[in-house]
């Protein structure tokens, strides 16, 4: 009696256990930046007594938080903070359009559909000054930055042609969420993933309906849009969850947090029965190891120095561990854990103009961790601080699942598990 | 996963213990739920610094006349030389300069300008070694304009009454009333931030060094040197007299950057830190602990062959009590605690509360009991352990190292 008392005097999003540390402004790294913004103490608990009151005092620098959920990480007293500053622009913005650009930039596979079938123009224009002045001062995104390249061919053209019909003839099975820059922009990726369960014995199999998991959409307040697109991924994914192949891989990071922690939080959705199904790639294949269910064989000249980067989004779900235990498995590996620290990007934040100049101030701590730790490449799990670290620091970015399927011996890896 | 050993608390005394049982080649993995109260830290640490009122001078000796329940004494009062030792040469190795010595407390000072005994304190923050002997006769005492974290009045109070002759100066810098924009973030931390580079700091010096004519010694208070102490080191090359740094309320710049240097030095030596995850239960058999399941790993519990609970007291939730009891909230292990809850606190809040006391049941070893059965391999450190009262006694952080040292020997099999 006497603790369900004391539960049920907390609101939905536990602002009452703020105790005003103020350490979550201490790790936020706009306010770290710019006094524009008030941190997150002042923008999520402290803020929200006063919304409760009345609207009108939402503020509109909370648009400048990134929603990269530092903050929550850090809270010792488990408050949602990230998850209050999201719901009240989520109510600031009813009745409000977003803009052509914020709908441009949200609306990635919409975007990559169109860029895949003149692919070779659609790099060559966006690369060209012009182009880059025009969408700076038009569509205000910045003329710094490089859209990732646009892949000529379609992962999912890929794995029809080339990989679908041998699926089935593995002795286990997974299914893929392969998201929207494995599908339009770096195919690779997802064919790395492919190498790598197949030479561990996993057929991959494609969801019947995949569309972007609308991490963007909701950074960029298309909340009915991503909504739509959650309810068919997830009932995409239940109905994988009662075939052979019912776990569902991911390789990004942010797709991850989204499908399983977003959904819920953010758009309402209940996956509760099917959230457990949905695991990143490099967490399901060390977990398989570490229960010597499946062995890895590597190639013996492998040699490289390459730094982890945990992507805020991972820090959030916890699962650095995996991927960093994973690489570490590789003999010839020399993996340098960087301290956590934002990038910058957060997606499409960092590409719009008016946040140029705040993302790569935000970057530059871990700019300079990287250029400190005097590494040949940088490894981490999310597609958007890949593009923010390349394009800060010259140094090539990938997937953990890319460097595995790099070192491993595939031919012996296949033998070792009767393949 | 299986790990040597699993810590449960990232704060100092699951930090210092991970740093010594990687460093002896132990694969650790530490889950940390949220920051810890190493962030208000100001710059200090206590072995001893007072039993019934009476403040200690030397802390070794003082420990032998502790009760055998304190943690010191469980320890073995004739470790604790050894062990505070190596403590401070950890400390130096993250790249934490601290002075002091085990054998003679000095005072260190705190925001409300009370003078502490201590055992460690950070080189540049203001350290009274004698209090017949100050460091300076003439202080100026920096105030910075907007800054609400430092109760001004009642420091330069404090200073005057230890004998200081004070001269309070308030300034600021274009840099520092950028920051005023949002009053409410106006903290060290914030301002740590804002001063991080030359010209900065420069715009700084030039204040202190034109406005602080007669002093002998500059008091600033601690709003520098987030990541490591460079800056620190950069103005106190730019001013022309000695400057010294005085704690702030939190949140505190010191011990923020104390947390990441550990940290950082803990991840360099391979050990995972898992940050904003929490376990929240534990496989027992034949009393033993075999794994751990945490909030985001829950489906792939944590396996170990010895864990340590670090998760600190009621403030981190390492305690927890309810109307009807105290309890240890992630194992329900055994508590020392009044079972009678009127006896938990007494009216007076500076009064000696009773539930200071309070913490985890723990044998000579450390190691933990549950249901009146000892855990083999589960041991307890830092503030979850009870048998003191952290605030009267000023040994809270002396226990977090300590036994933290203590234990990383007892799972190893060191001396």
């Amino acid at each position: 009696m006497a603790e369900r008392m004391q539960i049920c005097n907390l609101s939905e999003n536990n602002f009452e256990q703020c105790t005003k540390c103020s350490i979550c402004t201490t790790v936020c790294p706009v306010a770290a930046v710019t006094t524009d913004y008030p941190g997150p103490k002042q923008a999520g608990p402290d803020g929200e007594r006063y919304r409760l009151k009345d609207p009108a005092y939402f503020d509109k620098a909370l648009k400048l938080c990134l929603n990269c959920k530092r903050c929550e990480v850090a809270c010792p007293s488990g408050v949602h903070i990230a998850d209050i500053i999201q719901h009240a622009r989520m109510k600031a913005s009813e009745g409000h359009r977003a803009s052509l650009r914020d709908t441009m930039l949200a609306n990635t596979d919409l975007l990559g559909t169109v860029a895949n079938l003149v692919a070779p123009i659609a790099n060559a224009t966006l690369g060209l000054k012009p182009t880059k002045l025009v969408m700076h001062s038009v569509m205000a995104i910045d003329k710094n930055r490089t859209f990732p390249a646009y892949s000529r061919q379609k992962f999912t053209t890929w794995f029809k042609r080339h990989a679908a019909k041998e699926q089935d003839s593995y002795p286990n099975h997974v299914s893929y969420f392969h998201g929207c820059y494995v599908n339009y922009n770096f195919p690779q990726l997802g064919q790395d993933l492919v190498k790598v369960m197949n030479a561990i014995g996993y057929g991959v199999h494609m969801l019947e309906k995949e569309q972007c998991c609308g991490v963007a959409l909701i950074a960029n307040g298309l909340y009915k849009q991503a909504k739509r697109q959650a309810n068919v991924n997830t009932a995409s994914i239940r109905q994988a969850a009662g075939t052979n192949h019912s776990t569902v891989l991911t390789t990004s990071s942010s797709c991850t947090f989204n499908l399983r922690d977003e959904y819920p939080a953010m758009l309402d959705i209940d996956n509760s029965d099917i959230r457990n199904n949905i695991s990143l790639a490099t967490r399901f294949i060390y977990n398989l190891v570490d229960e010597e269910k499946v062995k890895l064989v590597f190639k013996q000249d492998y040699k490289r120095r390459i730094a982890y980067h945990t992507a805020c989004h991972m820090q959030r779900m916890g699962w650095q561990l995996y991927s960093i235990e994973l690489l570490r498995m590789i003999p010839g590996l020399d993996l340098q854990v960087l301290e956590q620290e934002c990038c910058g990007i957060s997606g499409t934040y960092g590409f719009k103009k008016e946040n140029y100049e705040r993302s790569q101030a935000i970057g530059s701590i871990l700019f300079k961790h990287i250029e400190d730790a005097q590494v040949e490449a940088v490894a981490t799990d999310c597609e958007t601080c890949k593009w923010q670290i390349e394009m800060s620091t010259g140094l090539p970015v990938e997937n953990p699942i890319s460097i595995l399927a790099d070192a491993l011996d595939v031919e012996a890896t296949r033998r070792a598990n009767g393949i | 996963m299986r790990m040597d050993t699993i810590i449960m608390g990232g704060g100092l005394s699951g930090l210092i213990c991970g740093i010594a049982l990687a460093k002896r080649g132990q694969r650790v993995t530490i889950v940390a739920g949220g920051q810890s109260t190493l962030m208000f830290n100001g710059g200090s640490m206590e072995l001893l610094g007072c039993i019934d009122g009476n403040n200690v001078s030397n802390p070794l000796e003082a420990i032998s006349i502790l009760p055998q329940s304190h943690p010191y004494r469980k320890i073995g009062a004739e470790r604790i030389e050894a062990l505070a030792e190596e403590a401070k040469q950890m400390l130096a190795d993250a790249g934490i300069n601290m002075e002091g010595s085990a054998a003679a407390n000095h005072w260190r000072v705190t925001p409300m300008g009370i003078a502490k005994p201590a055992w460690l304190t950070l080189s540049e923050n203001l350290r009274i070694d004698d209090l017949g002997k100050l460091p300076a006769k003439r202080v100026a005492l920096m105030c910075i304009r907007g800054y609400f974290d430092q109760p001004n009045g009642m420091l330069a109070q404090g200073l005057r009454d230890l004998g200081f002759d004070v001269q309070t100066i308030e300034f600021t810098t274009d840099d520092i009333t950028a920051l005023r924009r949002s009053p409410s973030e106006m903290r060290a931390t914030s301002l740590a931030k804002r001063l991080l580079s030359t010209t900065a700091l420069q715009r700084v010096a030039d204040q202190i060094n034109a406005l602080t004519g007669e002093a002998d010694m500059v008091l600033l208070p601690s709003v520098l040197g987030q990541a490591d102490d460079s800056d620190i080191k950069t103005l106190q090359g730019m001013c022309n007299k000695p400057l010294r740094f005085v704690a702030t309320m939190p949140p505190v710049v010191a011990g923020m950057r104390m947390q990441t240097l550990l940290r950082h030095y803990f991840k360099m030596l391979g050990g995972n830190y898992l940050t904003g995850d929490t376990v929240i239960s534990g496989n027992f058999e034949d009393g033993k602990l075999l794994n751990v399941s945490t909030e985001k790993l829950n489906d792939m519990p944590l396996r170990a062959s010895n864990f340590v609970l670090a998760t600190g007291s009621f403030i981190s939730r390492g305690l927890a009590a309810n109307y009807e009891r105290v309890y240890e909230p992630v194992f329900d292990l055994d508590v020392d605690a009044d079972a009678d809850c009127d006896q938990w606190t007494r009216f007076g809040i500076l009064e000696p509360q009773a539930y200071f006391n309070y913490g985890v049941t723990t044998d000579g070893s450390l190691h933990c009991q549950r249901q009146g059965k000892t855990i083999s391999n589960l041991y307890a450190i830092g503030s979850v352990l009870s048998g003191h009262d952290a605030i009267k006694m000023g040994d809270g952080t002396g226990i977090s190292l300590i036994s933290a040292l203590a234990v990383a020997r007892n799972i190893t099999g060191g001396k």
